[in-house]
């Protein structure tokens, strides 16, 4: 498996691009970084290692996840808050002509705005199918598997 | 309004350990101080969890073979649910009979025996004591006494019955048979599960509320459609929709139905694959295919949120199906959790449509998602519990007005009036 260092960064960058969206409160922005067949899913490492099928978020495409995001914004109810991504490990697995495999790790740490509460929330691996066309990354497949069992409160915001 | 405040001031005044008196107006008030205090905290372990209540362990799905088990709370009480060698499923308290250890540490597993760790004590698969290590001493020295009786020592085991393929539990032998108990509710169950079912995955939600904030969620059929606006947001008429609540006739249990798609009259399968159509053509959802709903009874019921006293929650939404477990831990938290299943005979369309349908509720549920974080504000605006009850006079004030009409809180009304009678107050 060849990887030039171009193709490291763009993949570095489109990982990080997608956690940063978030944290800006741009997340609107993140479903241009999902291919327009792209599939966005999170799930517990409970349901992962038990073969269980069951995601708490499951967008077969960008309109499901724009769907799910203009929710967030104008439907739902619940606490304002904000989230902190901090992401390590980035590892290539493969390369299958344009299409890369792609692991790391996540931390999300969670801070309330109404009583400044900050807490951890998220920790687990991102398995992604990464495409590389004119210098550009987009998500093929983005599979947040999150290693607690249990989610505090609720996931509204997408991670 | 400055009535109000020196009011709420001299009940600050008052002593340390407030006598626990329920407001005179009876089931239309719950005193904040149910949800904060410690000490009622311990009386509903006693009195509710551990008392004549039956109690939802799992899906018989959950262990299929003879060994399997599966590791859960009533209430704070560590228990398992074990399928023996007959393929019956045993409820057993999961502390070893000796000093108290847990007994199975996993959530799920298979074993021939039980067996504790810390001395190697080990059970069947009913819970009786088999083999205590060293109960004879070595050379004559030690081991347990001469009088030690084997059949006095297994796990605590618990009242075990099923129906539809969910599993209950109770600590009592008095209350009546699970189906009895359950009465009239009991249908909504038998409707809904008709043959053997198949786990999808788990969803475990972790509410910083006290449990009774989040059990009296279920039964409030007035908040559903003005806190959960995405169905109003997304222009999703309900408006022609019949609904109805059924209550057992003790008022422990709920069921609540909506019935989607009753205005088309279509007798293909098409018109039973009925959407809940936009009316709101300036915001609407690009993919609406989320909601698409197939009347799999035939009975037109497009959602059917059943509880059941005091800790457990049945739905059907659209075509996803869920069973609710609220399991206490502490005044302060709770953990509601999820249990996603089809039917073992599903095809993958059907598999495909539930899977997607769980966008719509859980920890990240689009519908729904509001739940926990209002059971977590209420919690913290009555503080402390000292001051204040809640108001439940929506659609009446005893346990029989509002009928069964969705604008009431008959059956919040009626779970009080459970509640006092199991917590003597």
């Amino acid at each position: 498996m060849l990887i030039n260092e171009i193709e490291h960064r763009l993949i570095e960058h489109l990982i990080f691009e997608w956690a940063r969206r978030i944290d800006e409160n741009r997340v609107e922005a993140i479903t241009e970084l999902l291919a327009p067949n792209g599939r966005y899913t999170v799930q517990s490492r409970f349901n992962a290692d038990r073969n269980l099928p069951h995601c708490v978020i499951d967008c077969h495409s960008p309109a499901q996840l724009r769907d799910r995001i203009l929710s967030m914004r104008i439907a739902n109810i619940y606490e304002p808050h904000h989230y902190r991504h901090m992401i390590s490990g980035i590892q290539i697995l493969s390369k299958e002509q344009k299409t890369f495999e792609v692991v790391s790790n996540f931390t999300i740490i969670r801070t309330m705005e109404l009583d400044g509460q900050i807490q951890i929330v998220f920790t687990g691996q991102a398995k992604d199918q990464i495409q590389i066309e004119n210098n550009q990354g987009v998500f093929i497949k983005r599979h947040l598997i999150f290693d607690s069992r249990t989610i505090e409160t609720l996931l509204v915001i997408p991670i | 309004m400055l009535e109000k405040t020196i009011t709420m001031h001299q009940d600050l005044r008052s002593i340390a350990n407030p006598a626990r008196i329920w407001p005179e107006e009876g089931v239309s008030r719950a005193p904040y101080w149910t949800y904060t205090d410690p000490n009622i905290y311990l009386l509903e372990q006693a009195n509710i969890f551990r008392g004549h209540s039956w109690h939802y362990l799992g899906l018989e799905a959950e262990v299929p073979n003879s060994g399997d088990y599966k590791t859960t709370y009533i209430g704070d009480t560590s228990v398992l649910m074990v399928r023996s060698e007959e393929g019956l499923i045993n409820g057993m308290v999961n502390r070893c009979a000796h000093r108290g250890n847990m007994v199975c540490r996993d959530a799920f597993g298979t074993a021939e025996s039980l067996y504790c760790v810390y001395h190697a004590w080990s059970y069947d698969l009913k819970g009786n004591l088999k083999n205590a290590a060293f109960s004879r001493g070595i050379r004559g020295e030690g081991g347990l006494p001469k009088d030690f009786d084997k059949a006095q020592h297994g796990l605590t085991q618990l009242r075990t019955q099923t129906i539809g393929g969910l599993v209950f539990a109770t600590f009592s032998q008095e209350v009546e048979s699970l189906e009895e108990w359950l009465g009239d509710v009991a249908y909504g169950i038998k409707r809904l599960l008709t043959r053997p079912l198949k786990v999808l995955g788990y969803d475990t939600q972790r509410i910083h509320s006290n449990w009774k904030n989040y059990h009296e969620n279920p039964r409030d059929s007035y908040h559903a459609n003005i806190l959960h606006t995405f169905y109003g947001t997304f222009g999703l008429s309900r408006q022609s929709q019949e609904s109805g609540m059924v209550l057992d006739q003790f008022g422990k249990h709920s069921c609540f139905y909506t019935k989607a798609g009753t205005e088309k009259n279509d007798a293909n399968y098409q018109s039973t694959t009925s959407e809940l159509r936009s009316h709101n053509d300036q915001l609407k959802l690009e993919d609406p295919s989320i909601l698409k709903w197939v009347d799999e009874i035939g009975d037109g019921v497009s959602v059917q949120i059943l509880s059941t006293y005091p800790s457990f929650v049945l739905h059907q939404i659209a075509n996803s199906l869920a069973t609710r477990q609220l399991l206490p831990k502490g005044q302060g938290q709770c953990d509601l959790v999820w249990t996603y299943f089809g039917f073992a005979d599903d095809d993958e369309q059907t598999t495909q449509r539930r899977l997607m349908q769980i966008n719509l509720a859980g920890s990240a549920g689009m519908i729904s998602v509001e739940d926990a974080a209002v059971c977590e504000m209420t919690y913290r605006a009555i503080a402390d519990g000292q001051v204040g009850n809640s108001f439940i006079e929506m659609g009446g004030k005893d346990l029989t007005s509002g009928g069964s009409s969705k604008l009431s809180e008959r059956a919040i009304r009626n779970f009080w009036h459970n509640y006092r009678q199991d917590m003597h107050l």
